[in-house]
């Protein structure tokens, strides 16, 4: 779980700033889906959209070898996220929607673009995935620090679960308290008093 | 020296081409994406996603292969097993548009 | 919240605006759901899939049903794999109480929300949820009460406190926090906007009354109130399937729920016995 990428293409030849042929088709896929969610006219088309980008997500993080994450995008979207907007949606009213997808607004997508450009611009100076300069191994006494103590000081092989219960402990209630608050904040917006 | 790092012919393993197939399946999910984002109908969205589900489920599972990473399986089950969910979530839906949840 | 959305999960008792704009796509026949997902005792017995417990065609799909029952049992195990393997794989706490929570989904849209919420009660949810902020608070304070800091595993009174006390924190804390608020996410959408001004009246009925399909029924019947039409077209659900023993049990269960509604919470016990009553003579 702690492998380096390999800096070469998969057929042995270095790419161009290396991303694989599979990297390139993944990331093709995500912003195909994430640009088409934005411009759907219907809304039930991006909820559909939208759960295909969370499994092009998914199969990236997955690459990149953050399982952990990988399996929450896969059970929170698979599972959920595409259910609660569906019930949702099925309170609403359908709009008339003639056209397939949305007319861009053009003053919006040319600052969005221009915010694309700026950040795109930092681009060069981020280390490349699985490079020596990465901070995750340049920084021996944080992230190193975990990798290799995870086990010695903890009892469990996960280094992300023990990050999040023993680390972060504290941080990680607090995100606890906030679901449970989520939960009751959406009683109080829609006037119940019972979940179920 | 397991498996995918055997040598296949011309230097490249069983896991250079493994990742290939999967590079080969992400572009078919490219090409699927087509079906999710103009299908006229909603079944047929419904049906695009679904294979993409399955595509991504068969991704998940030769990139485990191919990078010596068994535990990517567990998410493979885990679309393996929601994906069903998303789909007739779906499905549903598109009754009545909900009036039969 | 614009105007129209809210309606269409509202109760009967607000229910009131015959011209709710609600969900034009369902003007389809509103008999048909009916019967569905309402006036239920809430400790209503027999399995998920009988007869009783669904009410409309659509909730009886051939292919979803069956597809369920075989799939839930797996995916819930392998929830329950994520949550209690956390510290050796990947997963943990979160993956597998959204996992666990995506299983009652499942289950909800096969055999149909309204059953399934009367066959989750509230209880179990609430349950879920609290309990689990209060073990996750309760590990971390036990440290504290034994001298040491929040959350300051080693001191706990368990062998290998360090590495059961995260699992303690995963799996009794997260897993159950998550499980259970998306259940009840899941629940409180399907349920809707309540403007009843649910806090002063709501009560365990207040859930048990249906959603959409009812106050079309209302706004068909030009009801003010919505309560009392629904008596009528209640038992012109001659299409639910079944044995008409059921169906008359189930009417005579809505007349009996519905008087117990009209008046207020004082006939509300009265209604629930009869309630029962009616349904144990549809059983037989």
């Amino acid at each position: 779980m702690t492998g380096a990428l390999a800096p070469v293409g998969p057929l042995g030849a270095p790419v161009v700033a290396q991303v694989t042929a599979i990297e390139a088709s993944l990331f093709v896929f995500v912003v195909l889906t994430a640009l088409f969610t934005a411009l759907a006219r219907d809304v039930l088309a991006a909820v559909i959209i939208f759960g295909a980008y969370s499994l092009g997500m998914a199969a990236l993080y997955t690459f990149y070898r953050a399982p952990d994450v990988a399996m929450t995008e896969a059970a929170i979207s698979a599972g959920v996220t595409t259910v609660l907007l569906l019930l949702t949606l099925a309170k609403t009213t359908r709009a008339d929607h003639e056209a397939a997808f949305e007319s861009v607004n053009l003053p919006a997508a040319g600052a969005a673009g221009l915010l694309f450009g700026g950040l795109l611009l930092t681009m060069g100076d981020i280390p490349a995935v699985g490079s020596e300069d990465a901070p995750i191994w340049s920084n021996p006494d944080v992230s190193q620090w975990y990798i290799a103590q995870t086990y010695a000081e903890t009892g469990v092989e996960n280094a992300v679960m023990a990050v999040l219960a023993a680390f972060r402990g504290f941080d990680t209630f607090g995100e606890a308290v906030v679901v449970f608050a989520a939960g009751i904040a959406a009683l109080i917006v829609l006037h119940r008093e019972v979940f179920a | 020296m397991s498996l995918v790092d055997a040598s296949l012919a011309a230097g490249y393993t069983l896991g250079d081409f493994l990742l290939v197939a999967a590079a080969g399946f992400a572009v078919l999910a490219v090409g699927m994406l087509y079906r999710a984002v103009v299908g006229p109908t909603m079944q047929d969205r419904v049906l695009a996603v679904n294979v993409l589900g399955t595509n991504t489920v068969v991704i998940l599972a030769i990139l485990g292969a191919a990078l010596g990473e068994p535990t990517f399986l567990d998410i493979a089950l885990v679309y393996a097993l929601l994906n069903f969910l998303m789909a007739i979530a779906i499905s549903k839906f598109t009754v009545e548009r909900g009036g039969v949840l | 919240m614009n105007g129209s959305a809210p309606d269409s999960g509202a109760d009967p008792d607000d229910g009131a605006d015959p011209d709710d704009g609600a969900d034009p796509d369902d003007g389809a026949d509103p008999d048909s759901s009916g019967g569905f997902g309402r006036d239920r005792p809430a400790r209503s017995d027999g399995r998920l899939d009988s007869d009783r417990r669904q009410g409309t065609p659509y909730t009886e799909s051939q292919v979803i049903m069956p597809t369920v029952k075989i799939v839930a049992p797996f995916a819930f195990t392998y929830g329950l794999f994520v949550t209690f393997h956390g510290g050796g794989s990947p997963g943990g706490g979160f993956q597998g109480g959204a996992i666990v929570a995506a299983v009652v989904f499942m289950i909800a849209f096969a055999f149909g929300i309204e059953a399934t919420r009367e066959w989750l009660a509230n209880t179990v949810v609430v349950a879920l949820a609290v309990g689990g902020t209060l073990v996750f608070a309760g590990i971390g304070l036990v440290p504290v009460a034994l001298g040491g800091a929040f959350l300051q595993y080693e001191l706990l009174p368990i062998p290998d406190p360090v590495k059961y006390g995260m699992e303690g924190v995963e799996i009794l804390g997260i897993g159950t926090i998550v499980a259970g608020v998306l259940m009840g996410l899941f629940f409180v959408l399907a349920n809707g906007f309540s403007d009843a001004g649910g806090f002063a009246d709501a009560d365990a009925f207040d859930d048990e009354v249906g959603d959409g399909p009812e106050t079309d029924e209302a706004r068909d019947d030009g009801s003010i109130d919505g309560t009392d039409p629904d008596d009528g077209t209640a038992p012109t659900d001659g299409d639910a399937p079944g044995p008409a023993a059921t169906d008359g049990g189930r009417a005579a269960d809505d007349a009996a729920t519905d008087g117990g509604r009209a008046g207020d919470d004082a006939a509300t016990d009265g209604g629930r016995a009869a309630d029962d009553a009616a349904t144990d003579g549809g059983e037989r």
